[in-house]
């Protein structure tokens, strides 16, 4: 936000006010007077000026009462000593002739349009007190045809009065280009495409565009801009990490629809398919509405006590009989802080346990890790807005256009500036790689080769920053002799990518004045995950890209609550606040607050936990909100570990795959029906606001923890977000300054000191661990590749879409299944060919694990003997193909490389395999 | 205009440009194909919808031109003429309906009668010849009188290649700031119809910092009666190029860009053929003539909208964006052509920068009034015993011109509209008052414009005078402001119910809609058309009358 000068002063309407540089008429005279002054309808919050309405003309003279000049205040810079007059006889004359001359091509039936009561048009031509219009009678548009034709978005352009927002937001907000004008003139009009219907167009559903119209020409389903909703609640995305805030309407307990505000510093309202029109799981018919114990193999629904009961006795007893350690967890990354924080409390202070373990260990355990190796932290060090201030951002294995779809949008937007350095390292050519200055398309199991490639390049270059280096790091030298040991032509076939183009990148990546990396699970979920996760940091450090605006290692967290699970201590070897559990002075604080003695040797990870239970040592498991049987790699393993154990507890949403196999199931609540906070990859803590009451019996899950929690004779009040941040503030040294209160509309980016203050950049003086530390890794081939390279000739890699959230239980419930139908499987053209497959065969993809099923698409999009698909619809499963490997430091899964061969489908496995 | 778009279109620099391939991809049909847009929309990483709309903006890229083998000339100049009547006939026995277009303003008001057929202009009788024409047995030649008032600075005899190697020798000798400061002593403003000092914008975008910078020859000649860039084009080319490197190497900048308009083939044509010139003399290209300057021209060649005269949208035509007007600040010279500085100036102000260099700034500006220098090049169209482009020296009485020059009317004439469809409309009776420059023009409540001078013949009802403006208007608004897009379309249709007799225009309403046109609209199209209409009113208020009621 830029500050007042001294010397910069204006007048309007005859009062004289400082002016901020840069600021336009408009800007000026709202943020002194806010929006009455000046009608607009073309200008919008998240859109640059435009200068189409001429509503918000205003006049201008240099001096008090010399001549004026008649001025667009929306795009007109403010200018020392302008007099600016916003409603003379003159200005209002004319405002009013406008919106007449628009309502010669506009329906008057505002009475029975959808944003009536709601609609700019309807508001300013009110405003500038239409009565009548007196044109005769000519050419208009009212016959246009509406668009029904997309599960979400609605057109009628005879609504339309050509202001292009909507053009404008899919461009420079979305950055899609589906909506042009078209045409000249009168005849101007909003085209999707080719001027086709939404439904045939390369729309991404992302809602920007009815958002922004100013009447009802764009809408969507949901009706989102009608003015029905009893209640408003701001909330928080239950999707992906961006953790976008949300404008829930909703009607007699019932959701209407959702917007996204523009005061978010988030998202500035925008927000993507899921975010904004997948809700309607939430009241699907397959909710689950009553607790379910499994009798004879048939779910039979329970009260509450009973469920309670039949864990409560079976945890004690097995408590007693095989010890703590025999029973275990897996908390919820979909959950709330507080709710991560009661299920890691419930093992730790209640069974006494460490075997607690949540999703980050699937996604971004290595990142933790190797973030904390290298700085001390396993944290994102910035914030999306430096995007703002950087020059380079640096990609790697991540596709953020669909994973993470806003920030995604402002990595293309910032990639598409001719100015701007982007480096993508994807063996996948995904959208941003398109646009992307450097797209180096590795194989899938390389990101350690070429990364020692990029810093063997600056550090031969010279271009290493000398003095960041020698002020904040340590082991630089030996670091730089292994470095330098590197042997590039090796490096340069492993991977796949042409040496000369690596070094490009290295060096704008080095020369870049501030450079910025962002990284997802295309380098996590590997075996050799939390070196690249090392690398990454190696490379920030080397260049001095650290502990500034617009520098850092951003990973790009996947679940709206991955951040939040580490952070409240649900890990193995980590308590909440990341402190070590096997370290006495630790254990003493925790004793001392739980009350309890806890224990202080590392519990199971979760491959251990299915090992463990595989081996007999494990009797009873309890999974809130995770679907592990269609998530973690190796299916038919995973199912064998759960029909080992004696007890197993799930809690859930849906009879999910996991959840079938339960012995009891706990009804919880969405995000939707309660209150909490998340915390986002930019380690954001946001407030949770429940908008409907649970449905049917279910709870909220942090309730049904406490209640297990009481139930087993720890006392442990109800559940409150108040009440629950008290706590936690108490025990998370970088939560002390939070609370419910204090979080406000946008949050707080840990460590919150204990006046509130928070701390949108981590390292800036120096690192949490003192000095950075350098660590070198050398690359090592997947075992998955050397032990069955030579059979299984292809390499799978796994990812994900825009309109599906992993294991797609939420999404598959709503439209968006209507949108994106089904997994498929990219193939090389000339692979496709070799193997007699076209588009849209079934491709049978066999690992040595399983076989599965999947559509072909041909695409150039992955190299030869590259393959890739996604995990989102359990009539696949293809996790029945990966494999066991995992990060040798973090047991990430390497969902990332999976040796298989594939032929064209004979159709035995055209349905789903799943035994 | 978008941002992104400006971007995405420069990804391929300029020797592969969007535009073009649209222009390229039309070449067959009259308009591009649904999978030429979309293998362009890929190709330039943009949205199938960003090429359609663009393309469809059009009137030789839409898909309405498919099929179109002909068109007649509709500008002002050949409908006061009352020919084109007669041009359609004659068409009509060898072409079907369908086939037949129009274009505005072929540039050929000294003949006018004018039509277009494959790549050529015709004019004047040719219309008596259709089919030798499609015999291609017809040249389609023009001739048209040259003469001056004063110094001839650019009609003067060509020194062709000759000429612009002095030029670049000098300014390369005597370095960027002597160029740059005899042309801010010549005082010379632009000649496109806005008068903004040419020194003024070169070293704006001289002390922009940018690695990538644009001279912009804005040759799309689109107002009604001018022909003067179209001589300049076709006979002088060489002192258009000249005049745009001396501007490149003032400024830094490496590229040159000619934005012609489709109307002129021929103009294409000569331009090109001087361009490659010049090349082969190796003025063109990397450390010209051993200095460290370094130039490259192109042509673009544009695809019919009036609009894109306008220099914002002018740029955006040659991104490939849809030619709207954009907003400003930021202005060219900050970020023009794909967000980079550019100067984009008029053939003529261009061509004049030779004499500046070569006389001094010094001399220039002892010509002409104290706040018009020079000389201006002025259109007569086929009114006049002696039609042609004339030079005279700024601030010469109007009548000398019209009379010593033009030789007088063949005919009664009741009015003249100088300087394009937005320029003003003057009585006959005013003519006397007026001297060329834009000083008197403007105190007497008319606009000097390009100086294009087409007459209204005695006869020709003031009404339909008017309603063939707004027709022109209304069909040129790009539709970006609402005022434009909306008040011209409206004003036509008044206009053309009074004129066909169906109603008469309230007048109150009209003046509202006049006002609102001219202060509420983005650009000089909407804000400027009020201004023939305004003049009509008070000149022709008695004749306009029974059109109007209070």
């Amino acid at each position: 936000m830029s500050t007042t000068q001294p010397g910069l002063f204006a007048s309007f309407n005859g009062k004289t006010h400082a002016f901020l540089p840069g600021e336009t008429i408009l800007q000026f005279v709202r943020r002194i007077e806010g929006d009455n002054l000046i009608p607009t309808l073309c200008d919008a919050p998240n859109l640059d000026p435009f200068g189409s309405c001429r509503v918000c003309s205003v006049e201008v003279g240099l001096s008090a009462d010399g001549p004026r000049k008649t001025m667009a205040s929306c795009h007109t810079p403010v200018a020392n000593g302008y007099h600016i007059h916003t409603s003379t006889p003159a200005i209002q004359k004319l405002r009013k002739n406008i919106i007449e001359l628009v309502l010669t091509d506009h329906p008057l039936e505002c009475l029975t349009c959808e944003v009536n009561g709601n609609c700019e048009l309807q508001t300013v031509a009110a405003k500038v007190g239409i009565r009548e219009v007196r044109y005769p009678a000519g050419e208009d548009h009212l016959d246009r045809t509406k668009d029904l034709s997309h599960p979400y978005m609605r057109s009628d352009f005879s609504k339309c009065i050509n202001c292009y927002r909507c053009v404008r937001a899919c461009d420079e907000v979305q950055g899609q280009f589906v909506l042009s004008m078209a045409g000249r003139g009168f005849d101007s009009h909003i085209v999707k495409d080719q001027n086709v219907s939404f439904n045939e167009s390369d729309c991404v559903s992302c809602g920007a565009c009815a958002q922004a119209c100013p009447t009802a020409a764009i809408s969507d389903v949901f009706q989102s801009k009608a003015n029905n909703a009893e209640a408003i609640t701001r909330t928080i995305c239950n999707y992906c990490g961006v953790g976008c805030n949300l404008e829930v309407s909703s009607t007699n307990g019932e959701i209407l629809s959702i917007q996204a505000p523009f005061d978010a510093e988030v998202n500035q309202g925008h927000t993507c398919l899921k975010g904004r029109f997948a809700f309607q799981f939430y009241k699907h018919p397959d909710r689950i509405t009553d607790p379910l114990i499994k009798r004879n193999g048939v779910f039979e629904k329970a009260t509450w006590d009973e469920a309670y009961d039949y864990i409560a006795v079976r945890f004690q007893s097995y408590i007693k009989d095989f010890g703590p350690d025999s029973i275990a967890g897996i908390s919820s990354a979909r959950c709330t802080n507080e709710e991560n924080y009661l299920m890691q409390k419930f093992f730790r202070a209640v069974v006494r346990t460490n075997n607690i373990d949540g999703c980050a260990r699937v996604c971004h355990s290595p990142t933790a890790l190797g973030m904390q190796r290298t700085f001390g932290t396993g944290a994102a060090t910035n914030s999306i807005e430096d995007l703002k201030h950087t020059n380079c951002i640096l990609v790697i294995g991540a596709n953020p256009t669909a994973g993470h779809p806003v920030t995604g949008a402002k990595l293309k937007q910032f990639a598409m500036k001719s100015g701007n350095v982007s480096i993508v390292i994807d063996p996948r050519r995904t959208d941003l790689a398109k646009y992307a200055t450097y797209h180096l398309p590795i194989r899938p199991g390389t990101n350690v080769a070429v990364l020692n490639m990029m810093l063997y390049y600056i550090i031969a270059e010279n271009l290493a920053d000398q003095h960041f280096i020698e002020s904040r790091t340590d082991g630089f030298e030996d670091f730089k002799q292994h470095v330098l040991n590197v042997d590039i032509a090796q490096m340069e076939a492993v991977c796949g990518v042409d040496r000369e183009l690596v070094r490009q990148a290295a060096m704008a990546y080095a020369k870049a004045p501030n450079a910025m990396s962002f990284h997802g699970l295309g380098v996590t979920e590997h075996s050799q995950g939390t070196f690249t996760v090392v690398q990454i940091a190696d490379l920030a450090m080397l260049t001095g890209n650290i502990g500034r605006k617009g520098v850092g290692v951003n990973p790009l967290r996947g679940q709206n609550n991955v951040q939040g699970l580490a952070d409240m201590g649900v890990q193995p070897h980590q308590g909440a606040g990341y402190l070590d559990v096997t370290n006495d002075d630790v254990n003493r604080i925790y004793n001392e607050f739980y009350g309890v003695e806890v224990p202080k040797h590392i519990g199971y990870k979760i491959p251990e936990m299915f090992n463990a239970a595989i081996e007999g040592k494990l009797k009873a498991m309890w999974i809130m909100g995770e679907d592990v049987v269609q998530t973690d790699p190796n299916t038919n393993k995973v199912k064998k570990a759960l029909n080992n154990l004696d007890l197993f507890v799930v809690q859930e949403l849906f009879m999910t795959e996991t959840a079938k196999l339960a012995d009891v199931i706990l009804p919880g609540a969405s995000f939707l029906e309660k209150s909490g906070t998340f915390t986002n990859g930019e380690r954001r803590i946001q407030r949770v606001n429940k908008v409907v009451d649970p449905i049917g019996n279910s709870k909220p899950d942090g309730q049904i923890v406490i209640d297990l929690m009481n139930r087993m004779g720890y006392p442990q009040p109800d559940y409150t977000p108040e009440g629950m941040l008290a706590e936690i503030s108490q025990i998370v040294p970088f939560f002390a300054g939070v609370t419910w209160e204090n979080l406000g509309i946008n949050g707080k980016q840990w460590p919150v000191n204990p006046d509130g203050t928070d701390t949108k950049i981590l390292h800036e003086e120096s690192f949490k661990k003192g000095k950075g530390h350098f660590l070198f890794h050398p690359f090592k081939e997947s075992n998955e590749i050397v032990k069955h390279g030579k059979e299984y000739p292809f390499i799978l890699t796994t990812n994900r879409d825009l309109e599906h959230y992993n294991s797609g239980v939420q999404t598959r419930r709503t439209a968006n299944v209507e949108i994106n139908t089904e997994d498929l499987l990219w193939i090389h053209p000339e692979d496709a060919a070799e193997h007699g497959i076209r588009d849209g065969d079934k491709v049978c993809v066999e690992s040595p694990r399983g076989k599965v099923d999947i559509r072909a698409w041909v695409t150039d999009g992955v190299k030869r003997g590259v393959l890739s698909t996604t995990f989102h619809f359990p009539e696949i499963m293809v996790n029945l193909v990966t494999s066991d490997e995992h990060c040798s430091e973090s047991m990430c899964p390497e969902y990332k490389v999976v040796a298989v061969r594939i032929r064209k489908s004979k159709g035995q496995f055209a349905e789903r395999s799943l035994v | 205009m978008s941002k992104n778009l400006s971007e995405l279109s420069f990804r391929k620099g300029m020797e592969e440009n969007l535009f073009e391939s649209m222009g390229i991809a039309a070449r067959k049909e009259g308009s591009p194909g649904k999978d030429d847009l979309d293998r362009l929309a890929q190709e330039f990483l943009i949205g199938k919808s960003s090429v359609y709309g663009a393309a469809s903006f059009y009137d030789f890229l839409k898909e309405e031109n498919k099929g179109k083998q002909v068109y007649v000339c509709n500008g002002t100049a050949c409908v006061c003429a009352g020919k084109q009547g007669q041009v359609q006939a004659a068409l009509h026995h060898h072409f079907r309906a369908e086939q037949i277009g129009h274009m505005t303003c072929l540039g050929r008001c000294h003949e006018n009668a004018a039509f277009h057929y494959r790549g050529k202009n015709y004019s004047g009788s040719a219309f008596e010849h259709v089919e030798a024409i499609m015999r291609k047995e017809d040249p389609g030649h023009d001739s048209y009188h040259v003469g001056q008032l004063g110094p001839a600075l650019l009609t003067v005899p060509s020194s062709g290649l000759d000429g612009v190697h002095s030029v670049l020798q000098s300014a390369l000798k005597q370095g960027r700031d002597w160029a740059l400061g005899e042309i801010k002593t010549a005082q010379i403003r632009g000649r496109g119809g806005a008068g903004f000092p040419m020194g003024f914008k070169l070293e704006s975008c001289q002390q922009a910092k940018s690695e990538v910078k644009f001279i912009v020859c804005n040759a799309d000649e689109g107002d009604p009666g001018a022909y003067s860039d179209r001589y300049l084009l076709e006979q002088q080319a060489h002192l258009v190029l000249a005049g745009m490197m001396v501007a490149g190497f003032i400024t830094g900048a490496e590229w040159g860009i000619l934005y012609i308009r489709a109307e002129y083939p021929e103009a294409v044509i000569q331009v090109q053929s001087a361009i490659d010139e010049i090349r082969k003399a190796g003025y063109l290209g990397k450390q010209i003539l051993g200095s460290n300057f370094s130039f490259d021209l192109k042509i673009i060649q544009a695809q019919g909208a009036y609009i894109c005269g306008e220099e914002t949208a002018l740029i955006s035509s040659i991104e490939g964006q849809r030619p709207e007007v954009r907003t400003r600040p930021p202005f060219p010279t900050q970020a023009g052509l794909f967000n980079k500085p550019t100067v984009v100036n008029n053939v003529e102000t261009l061509a004049a920068i030779p004499a500046i260099l070569g006389l001094g700034g010094a001399y220039y500006a002892s010509l002409g009034t104290e706040k018009s220098k020079g000389t201006k090049l002025v259109s007569l169209d086929s009114f006049f015993r002696k039609p042609g482009i004339y030079e005279v020296e700024m601030g010469t009485p109007l009548a000398q011109v019209l009379e010593d020059l033009g030789g007088g009317f063949k005919e009664a004439v009741k009015a003249l509209q100088i300087g394009g469809p937005l320029g003003g409309l003057v009585p006959v009776s005013k003519i006397r008052d007026l001297t060329l420059d834009y000083e008197s023009f403007s105190q007497q409540g008319f606009l000097l414009g390009h100086a294009s001078v087409v007459c209204i013949p005695r006869e020709f009802p003031m009404i339909d005078f008017l309603e063939h403006l707004m027709d022109f208007a209304q069909y040129e608004s790009c539709g970006k402001c609402f005022p434009c897009r909306l008040g011209t379309k409206r004003g036509h249709e008044m206009l053309k119910a009074a004129k066909e007799g169906q109603a008469t225009i309230a007048r109150e309403l009209f003046d509202d809609l006049l006002d609102t046109l001219q202060q509420g609209s983005l650009c000089a199209h909407g804000g400027g058309i009020p201004l023939p209409v305004r003049n009509a009113l008070q000149y022709f208020s008695e004749e306009l009358k029974p059109y109007f009621h209070s």
